[in-house]
Formats: structure tokens, C-alpha cells, sequence
């Protein structure tokens, strides 16, 4: 027995001759919740369904709880999934909508209500039981969906994209009954999503996928403080990272001097090679951006443009000096006073730095992390 | 949604089987029967072969002739007066009227029953030479006419039978008006468009599709109309109103003229496989699809 | 001046009124039209039938059941009730196994990849347009070798195979209106293909079954060129089949027979219509407006 739920091993799918899944590999670890993000048609959808069984790949393996299920009908896999539109049955009440997977198994009648008022207690569904799906709330299905998918007690649970369906308050509360249940029950899950929010809360680990490779794997704070290409950095993160030309200039064991149109900098970085090309692109994002205080260092100088205020916080979009680039954001405190046209000198928390070479790869990488440890 | 072909062919089993056994087969032994001379109280088997006498034989049969004239007559007035009535009345209905299911209702009966033999028979009583309408026109002192005896009168009876059926085609357009959207005409008004010119240029065009539908399921039916007939007036007086369905089970099943009656029913084939040829050929040049229906229907329906 | 303006604009206030006004009319004016024959089909079956050649009216004067209880009884040896059980003998097995069969060939066109299935829908459509009189004469010829010319077997068992191209496209649509998801949930949920189908699918589309049903129904009740051909002993006739054959009887002397033989004949089809009615309207448009 090993401690891996579902591995995927060189996966791929063609629809009439083209490839929309192109060699995905995947060890989802036993009890873990892996969040599937990536840019909209990349294939998220089309790898969980491969997993359910509702597709069957054109290559690979795809082995859950240890058993090659790759060929193996939807319902033999010990899977269960939770659709974005809920695909509750409408004819059905709540307890037959659970129940039915059950039935269809044929369970005696006392085991399949016992079974589901467990699940309605622990979703809160027990006033309920006797109603259809119409006659629920949105909230109200998706737990509905949820207690189907629990019922059968799955190895592993699939969802993809459950709760953007939702109104953004219905969409944080069940976001936080998610991550309850999911520490509750232990189960191991894939879930598929667009919202960030989703995926750095809920997940143990994400998986970037673009154009049905997958970009980087691990965990949500590993993704956002090391990126391992421009796509994951601009991928995780809100707002986006910053991305500003650059020429390396050399480097040391543990800094690298890079060129920018107002100067050089120093990047404490460790293992960078020299780059193909000295062309290279410096990352920020806009929290390790800030005013520079009085006797602080200076490193970049520029125009406010615009000014965001969302109340806690603050965005400032500011024009730099010389540069050949978009104006950047930075992330400033919701009280800070600025204004527009206000010229301003920026210093960056120099070692959340990002570089990448001119093909989009990350350029070494930050002092405090150990790639042995991914 | 399922990819497995053994199981997806066994669930479209039983088309492929009824077509061709009752379809396809049929479809084709008709023409050869058209191509015989087979009588429907001999075996098959001693039928001749005549080749296309049986269609020269329709050159000098004046019944034929005159049951051709009538057919076209009939489907040439019945076809346009019905689906303008119905587009009328449709469009009357979609005003925001109260009580709009009601009239539905009232006007759709009429062709849910009017196939029936039942109402078939009210028809002959309404149109006797004592019935409803000749009474009616003595109340207010005009002498009544024998209207099914008269070859003019007699068809008019049967048009007016299926006009009196109007309501599907109405209910189809009044679906079709309801599908267009609200704010085009409400935008047409902010320029000022008159509400007869917003029928020309918004209700018209975006109506096309559902007038195609209706047209063709029009045309089909009224070249296929019988019971109306048969009933009604017997096909007289005078074959004036023996419309060609008649005339091809008159053939077959009074006469036995087996392969006369198949070549009848071919030549019928034709005449509606060629209008309906037309208007799905015509159809780019007036009917307007607002999106494009990409492989919605399989591909195959258009 | 401004008189003349106040006058305009008090004719002007008044126009959705009057505009109204003359719609409701001619609504009301032509659908009483329309239905005067029913009425006078009604009224008449009440009347004698010396009322019936003298007064135009449908409410009759002296209501009388005399025309119910000799056409019930009508010119033959059998009564009106053995033609009306004759006809659901026929029409009932009709409408199950049309039911049974379009909805199975439909969820077959509209969920499966089946080799050649554009083809096969093409022909499927084309059997809407095919005039039913080119197919009359060889089933006729089939039925006879089959033995089964006087029963009601040519008039039941096409429809076992799908045989009305019109149905099967209409649940077609209906079936392509239903979300994906719903359907693959039950495959999660265990079922197979067909438990799909008649535990999920069939359930949802329910009202389009009882289009389905509803308008086999009427059709088949309608039917007389089939019974006509087919059946030859007056024991076995059909309704359509029973009221053809008493005009040509008794028409001269008892229209109030014959008017309440209609009556009685139309009635399953009204009771149903009346129902039923946002059924048949969503069964014919959904071909229409959908497609
Ligand atoms: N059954 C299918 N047949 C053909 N192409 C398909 C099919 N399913 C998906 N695709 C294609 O595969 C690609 C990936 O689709 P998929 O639904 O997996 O994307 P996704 O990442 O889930 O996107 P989204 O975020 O929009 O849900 C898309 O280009 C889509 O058009
Ligand atoms: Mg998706």
C-alpha cells in the first residue's frame, strides 16, 4: 500500500485530433486536497472527468486507491463528483437525490436511511429531506450535491468548480464548510477552480495546468513565493505580479546584479546560472513593493497614475521613469496618503524578488527556499 | 455523452429495423408495383412488367388530370390563406391580452379534431342542402345553394375545413413571437419606427424560421389530405374535389389497380418531394437564422 | 386652435381603449365562428331532429336524449360502446409502444455516437415528409402475406419501431435541452446506460412523453384510412370506421344519432384537450421554435 489515492501516469486526451490533455503525471497523496487551476479551456474539466471515468484517456494510466481504474466504469472507481450546476435529479426529493447512488447498489432500505440522515445531519440538511431540488436555495443544492457525493463514502472526492454558482458571500461561506468537512471526513479530493481565493485556501496542494500540460505542482505558499516560470507567477496572485525588463549583469553564489533603466540591483538569489540571453524579466509583485521611507533606499521612482482604494488596503498604479512598461501596482495601506500625479520613490523587498530568463523560467531561486523539499 | 457504438446502434435498433421494413422497402417496392401491372386480387406474382406505361397511361387518363388540377388548387389556396390567417390571429394574440390562453385554446381545438371522421360528418351536415349554413341563409331571406353538389361550392367546403384548422400553424408562430426579444422593439421605437414598418423589419424576418417550419408541415399535409374529402363530398361531384390521395386508394382498393395506384402515389412523391426540395433550397435566400446552428441537430437537419 | 389639440389629445387618451376594444372583437367574433360547429355538434345530439332542419341555434329547445339512446344502439348488431373499446383496443397498445419506442431510438440520436448517425438522422426526418400513400399499396401486400389483414396488428406494431419521425425528433429536442451533468451524475451514481434513461431521463422529459402520448392519441383516434384498408368485419371497427358507415346509412333520417355519435366520439379527444392542453402546445412548438 502506498500512500498515494490517485496517480495519474503520463495521461492524455484527444478529442477528434486534438490534444486538449498532452502527458499529464499527478500523485495525489491519501487524504490530501489538490486544486486543479489554470487558464479557462486548458483542460482542468477534461483531466477530473478522465479521473471520474466519464472520459477514457488516449494514453496513460490512471490508478486510484492502487487499482488501475483507467478503463473501469465511472461508479467502480470509488469516486464521487460534484457538479458546477449540481446536476441534482429534479424528479428526486433531497432524500431520494441522495439515496439514489445507494439504490442503484442495491442496499437494503434501514442501511440507505440510516445513511442519509447522517449525511443530512452533518450538512444540515434534515429539514429538507422531503423537498425538490427547485424548492432549495442555491446554497441549500450544493450541499445537496455534496451529501450525494458523501453518501457513497468515495475514496476520493471530485469537484469541479462547485461553488461558481454561487453569489460571492454564499460562495466564502461554503468555501469555509468545504474546508471543514474536508478536515472532518479526511477524504482525499481534487477540486477544480477559477477563483484564487478557492485555491490557496482550500488546497494542500495546486496544480497549474496550461494547455493541457502541467506548469507546477505544490503547495499554495510554494506557488506563490516561488514560481517556477512567469506563467505560475502571473497565474497566483492578486493583483498580478509586476514583470519588468531587465539585463543580467552578473551573479555570485548567493545575489545576482541585474540592469534595469534606472539603475542595478542586487537580487539576493542562489543557484543562477548565466541565462542564454541577457535579456531577463525582474518579477515584483505589488505587496513587496512599498513608498520608500525617509533614510530608506530608493530603488525605483515614478508617477502615481491611478489610485484604487478598496478601504484596508490600497493600489496604486505608478508609471516609472525611463522604463518601457506597463505602469505597475503596488499594495499600499488603506490610510497611506497619495495622490495622483504624485511623483514617488519605490523600495523593493529585495529578496521576494522574482527573476525570470527571457523563456519565461524562474532564474535561480530565493535565499530561504530548498527545492529538496518539494 | 456515451462513446460505446454496440450499445448506441441497439438503442437506434428499432428505427433502423421499422425503416427498413416499413419504410424503406415499401418505398421501393412501390415504384416497382408502379412499374407492373399488378391487380390487388392476383398473386404478385402473376403481375406483368409494363415499364413506364403506367405513367404514359396518366397522359391520356383525364381523372388523373382533372384529380391533379384539383390537388394543386386545393394546397395552392389552402397553404398561403392558412398560414397568413394563422400568422394574423398569432400575432393579434400576442398583443398583452388578457385571456390570450383562452383564445388559444378556442382556436387550437379546431385542428387538434378536425382530422376526425366526427367532424368530417358535422362538415357534411353544415354544408347539406339543409344544414347549418342553408339555414342560416334563409333566416336572412337568400336562397340556399346546394353547396356540395356544386363542383365550385363542393371544394370550397373542403378548403374551408382546413382552414378551420389554422390553430397549430398559430400556435407555432405565437411561440416563435414570443422567442423574439422585447427591447428589439423597443429600440425600434426609439427611432420611431411605425408598428406596421416593426412588422415588416423586425417580426417578419425573425419569424422566418418558424414560417419554413410551418410552410413545409403545411405543404406535406394538404397534398395529403383524404378523409376530408372522401367523407365530405365522395371526391364529386364531378371529381371536383377528388384529390389525388383519393384517387391513388380509389385506384388501389376499389379498382385493384395495384400498379396504376403505385404509380399515382409515386407521382404524388414527386410533387412534394420537389416543394419541399424548393424551399429548403430557397431557404438562404429568405429565411434568417439569428445565430448559426452549429451541428445542434446532428448536422443532418438542415 | 388649442381646442382642437385638447379634442386630439382626448381622442388619443381613448385609443388603447377603442384599439383593444376592436381586438377582443374580432377575437371573440371569429373564435365563435370557429366553434359554432361544435356547439350546433353538441347542441344538436340534445335536439330532434325536426329541431335541427328548423332552428339554427345550438341550445336546444326540448332536450332530448332520443338521439343518444338509438345511435348508441346504432344500425348495426353491436353498440356504440363495442366500436369506442374497439378504438382503444387499438389506440391504447398505439400510444405505449409509440411511447416505448421513440423514446428509446431518441435517447439513442440524441446521447450515443452510432456509426453513420447523420445519415440515419436525415432519414429520420425524411420520414416526416414522406407522403404516407406511397408506403399504402406494398404494407398492404406485407400485411396480407403476414396474415394479418382484419386484425389490428398493421395499425399497432409499426409504431413498435419508431416508425413517426416527428415524435422521435420532438424528444430528441427535449432531450438535447438537458444539461450533460445530470445524466453523468447518474452514471457516477452506478446506473448504466438504460437505467439512465428510464430512471433520470425519462422522468425529467415526462412532459414531452406526454406530447408524445397526447398527440398519438389524437392521431389515432382521427385515423380512418388505415382502419379503412385494413379492417373488413364490422365487429372489429373503430369509432372512425362505425361513424362513416351509419352516415351512409341513416344520414337522410337521423342527424340528432349521428350528431350524438360525433358528440360521443369527439368527447375522449375534447376531455383530453382540455386537460391537457399546455402539452400539445409544447409538444408542436418544441420542433418549431427549438430546432
Ligand atoms: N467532449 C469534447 N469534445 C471536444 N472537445 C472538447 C470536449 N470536452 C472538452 N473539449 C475541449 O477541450 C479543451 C479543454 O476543455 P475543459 O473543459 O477541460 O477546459 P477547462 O479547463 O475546464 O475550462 P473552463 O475553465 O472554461 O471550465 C477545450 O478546448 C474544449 O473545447
Ligand atoms: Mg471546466
Amino acid at each position: 500500500m502506498t500512500s498515494s489515492s490517485v496517480r495519474l501516469s503520463a495521461v492524455t486526451k484527444s478529442f477528434n485530433g486534438t490534444d486538449v490533455i498532452k502527458g499529464v503525471s499527478l500523485d495525489v497523496k491519501k487524504g490530501e486536497l489538490v486544486v486543479f487551476v489554470g487558464p479557462s479551456g486548458c483542460g482542468k474539466s477534461t483531466l477530473l472527468r478522465l479521473i471520474a471515468g466519464l472520459e477514457t484517456p488516449t494514453s496513460g494510466e490512471i490508478i486510484i486507491a492502487d487499482k488501475d481504474v483507467t478503463y473501469a466504469h465511472p461508479s467502480k472507481r470509488g469516486v464521487a463528483m460534484v457538479f458546477q450546476s449540481y446536476a441534482l435529479y429534479p424528479h428526486m426529493t433531497v432524500e431520494d437525490n441522495i439515496a439514489f447512488a445507494l439504490k442503484i447498489q442495491g442496499r437494503p432500505k434501514a442501511e440507505i436511511r440510516a445513511k442519509v440522515h447522517e449525511v443530512a445531519e452533518i450538512l444540515q440538511l434534515d429539514h429538507l429531506l422531503q423537498r425538490r431540488p427547485k424548492a432549495l436555495s442555491g446554497g441549500q443544492r450544493q450541499r445537496v450535491a455534496i451529501g450525494r457525493a458523501i453518501v457513497r463514502e468515495p475514496d476520493v472526492f471530485l469537484f469541479d468548480e462547485p461553488l461558481s454558482n454561487l453569489d460571492a458571500s454564499l460562495r466564502g461561506q461554503m468555501r469555509v464548510e468545504i474546508a471543514r468537512l474536508h478536515r472532518k471526513l479526511g477524504a482525499t479530493s481534487v477540486y477544480v477552480t477559477h477563483d484564487q481565493v478557492e485555491a490557496m485556501t482550500l488546497a494542500d496542494k495546486i496544480v497549474v495546468l496550461r494547455a493541457g500540460l502541467v506548469e507546477q505542482v505544490g503547495s499554495p505558499m510554494t506557488l506563490y513565493r516561488h514560481p517556477a516560470n512567469l506563467f505560475v507567477a502571473g497565474f497566483i496572485g492578486s493583483p498580478r505580479m509586476n514583470i519588468l525588463p531587465a539585463t543580467f549583469a552578473g551573479s555570485t553564489a548567493d545575489s545576482v546584479r541585474i540592469q534595469t533603466a534606472q539603475g542595478s540591483l542586487i537580487i539576493p538569489r542562489k543557484d543562477v546560472s548565466k541565462p542564454a540571453s541577457d535579456k531577463i524579466q525582474l518579477g515584483l509583485r505589488p505587496e513587496s513593493l512599498s513608498l520608500t521611507a525617509p533614510g530608506a533606499e530608493a530603488h525605483l521612482t515614478g508617477y502615481v497614475t491611478l489610485i484604487e482604494r478598496l478601504g484596508g488596503e490600497t493600489f496604486a498604479y505608478v508609471t516609472l521613469k525611463e522604463f518601457d512598461c506597463e505602469p505597475i501596482i503596488i499594495k499600499l495601506d488603506g490610510e497611506t496618503a497619495v495622490h495622483n500625479h504624485q511623483e514617488v520613490a519605490l523600495t523593493i523587498e529585495l529578496k521576494r524578488a522574482h527573476l525570470f530568463d527571457a523563456d519565461d523560467q524562474a532564474l535561480g531561486h530565493a535565499p530561504d527556499f530548498d527545492p529538496a523539499q518539494v | 455523452m456515451f462513446n460505446d457504438k454496440k450499445i448506441g446502434s441497439l438503442y437506434v435498433a428499432p428505427f433502423v429495423i421499422g425503416f427498413l421494413l416499413f419504410t424503406a422497402f415499401p418505398f421501393v417496392a412501390s415504384f416497382v408495383l408502379s412499374l407492373t401491372d399488378a391487380q390487388l386480387q392476383d398473386q404478385l406474382g402473376s403481375a406483368n412488367f409494363t415499364g413506364i406505361q403506367n405513367y404514359t397511361e396518366m397522359g391520356r387518363d383525364a381523372t388523373f388530370q382533372k384529380s391533379l388540377g384539383v390537388t394543386f388548387f386545393y394546397v395552392f389556396i389552402t397553404v398561403p390563406l392558412k398560414l397568413a390567417f394563422a400568422l394574423f390571429i398569432a400575432v393579434v394574440l400576442n398583443f398583452k391580452l388578457r385571456a390570450i390562453g383562452f383564445f388559444r385554446t378556442a382556436y387550437y381545438l379546431p385542428s387538434i379534431l378536425g382530422g376526425s371522421v366526427a367532424i368530417a360528418i358535422v362538415w357534411r351536415f353544415v354544408f347539406a342542402g339543409d344544414g347549418l349554413i342553408n339555414q342560416a341563409l334563409e333566416m336572412i331571406g337568400i336562397t340556399g345553394v346546394n353547396w356540395l353538389g356544386e363542383p365550385n361550392t363542393a371544394m370550397f367546403s373542403i378548403i374551408l375545413l382546413r382552414l378551420w384548422q389554422f390553430g397549430s400553424a398559430m400556435v407555432v408562430f405565437l411561440a416563435g413571437l414570443k422567442a423574439i426579444p422585447e427591447d428589439l422593439y423597443e429600440a425600434a421605437d426609439l427611432d420611431g419606427a411605425s408598428r406596421l414598418r416593426q412588422f415588416w423589419m423586425i417580426t417578419l424576418p425573425l419569424l422566418t424560421p418558424v414560417l419554413f417550419f410551418n410552410f413545409i408541415m403545411q405543404i406535406v399535409q394538404a397534398f395529403q389530405e383524404f378523409n376530408g374529402p372522401y367523407i365530405i363530398t365522395g371526391g364529386g361531384p364531378l371529381k371536383s374535389s377528388y384529390l389525388l390521395p383519393l384517387m391513388i386508394y380509389e385506384e388501389g382498393f376499389k379498382y385493384f389497380n395495384l400498379g396504376y395506384s403505385s404509380a399515382l402515389s409515386w407521382v404524388l412523391f414527386v410533387i412534394i418531394a420537389v416543394f419541399t426540395a424548393i424551399a429548403f433550397w430557397s431557404q438562404k435566400h429568405w429565411v434568417f437564422y439569428a445565430q448559426d446552428r452549429e451541428d445542434k441537430n446532428g448536422g443532418a437537419q438542415k | 386652435m388649442s381646442q382642437s389639440a385638447t379634442a386630439d389629445a382626448g381622442w388619443r387618451k381613448h385609443l388603447p381603449v377603442i384599439n383593444a376594444f376592436m381586438r377582443y372583437g374580432i377575437l371573440i367574433i371569429i373564435g365563435f365562428m370557429m366553434l359554432y360547429p361544435l356547439f350546433w355538434m353538441i347542441g344538436g345530439s340534445f335536439k330532434n331532429n325536426q329541431e335541427i332542419f328548423s332552428s339554427i341555434g345550438f341550445i336546444p329547445k326540448e332536450p332530448t336524449l332520443d338521439g343518444f339512446k338509438k345511435g348508441w344502439e346504432t344500425s348495426t348488431e353491436y353498440t356504440f360502446a363495442t366500436y369506442l373499446i374497439n378504438t382503444m383496443k387499438i389506440v391504447v397498445p398505439k400510444v405505449i409502444v409509440t411511447v416505448i419506442s421513440s423514446v428509446i431510438v431518441a435517447y439513442g440520436f440524441a446521447r450515443f455516437a452510432i456509426p453513420g448517425r447523420k445519415l440515419l438522422f436525415a432519414l429520420l426526418m425524411a420520414t416526416v415528409l414522406l407522403p404516407k400513400s406511397v408506403l399504402l399499396i406494398p404494407q398492404y401486400l406485407m400485411f396480407r402475406e403476414f396474415g394479418w389483414l382484419d386484425t389490428y396488428l398493421p395499425l399497432i406494431a409499426p409504431q413498435a419501431f419508431a416508425v413517426e419521425g416527428f415524435f422521435v425528433f420532438m424528444i430528441i429536442q427535449f432531450m438535447r435541452s438537458l444539461p450533460m451533468e445530470m445524466e453523468e451524475a447518474a452514471v457516477m451514481d452506478g446506473c448504466n446506460s438504460f437505467q439512465v434513461l428510464t430512471l433520470v431521463v425519462a422522468p425529467v422529459i415526462l412532459p414531452a412523453i406526454i406530447s408524445v402520448a397526447l398527440f398519438q392519441f389524437m392521431w389515432s383516434m382521427n385515423d380512418f384510412l388505415q382502419p379503412l384498408i385494413y379492417l373488413s368485419s364490422v365487429e372489429k371497427y373503430p369509432v372512425a370506421l362505425a361513424l362513416k358507415m351509419s352516415i351512409d346509412v341513416t344520414e337522410a333520417t337521423s342527424w340528432n344519432e349521428i350528431l350524438a355519435m360525433s358528440t360521443i366520439a369527439l368527447a375522449p379527444s375534447l376531455i383530453l384537450f382540455f386537460v391537457a392542453q399546455r402539452y400539445f402546445v409544447e409538444g408542436i412548438t418544441s420542433g418549431a421554435v427549438k430546432g
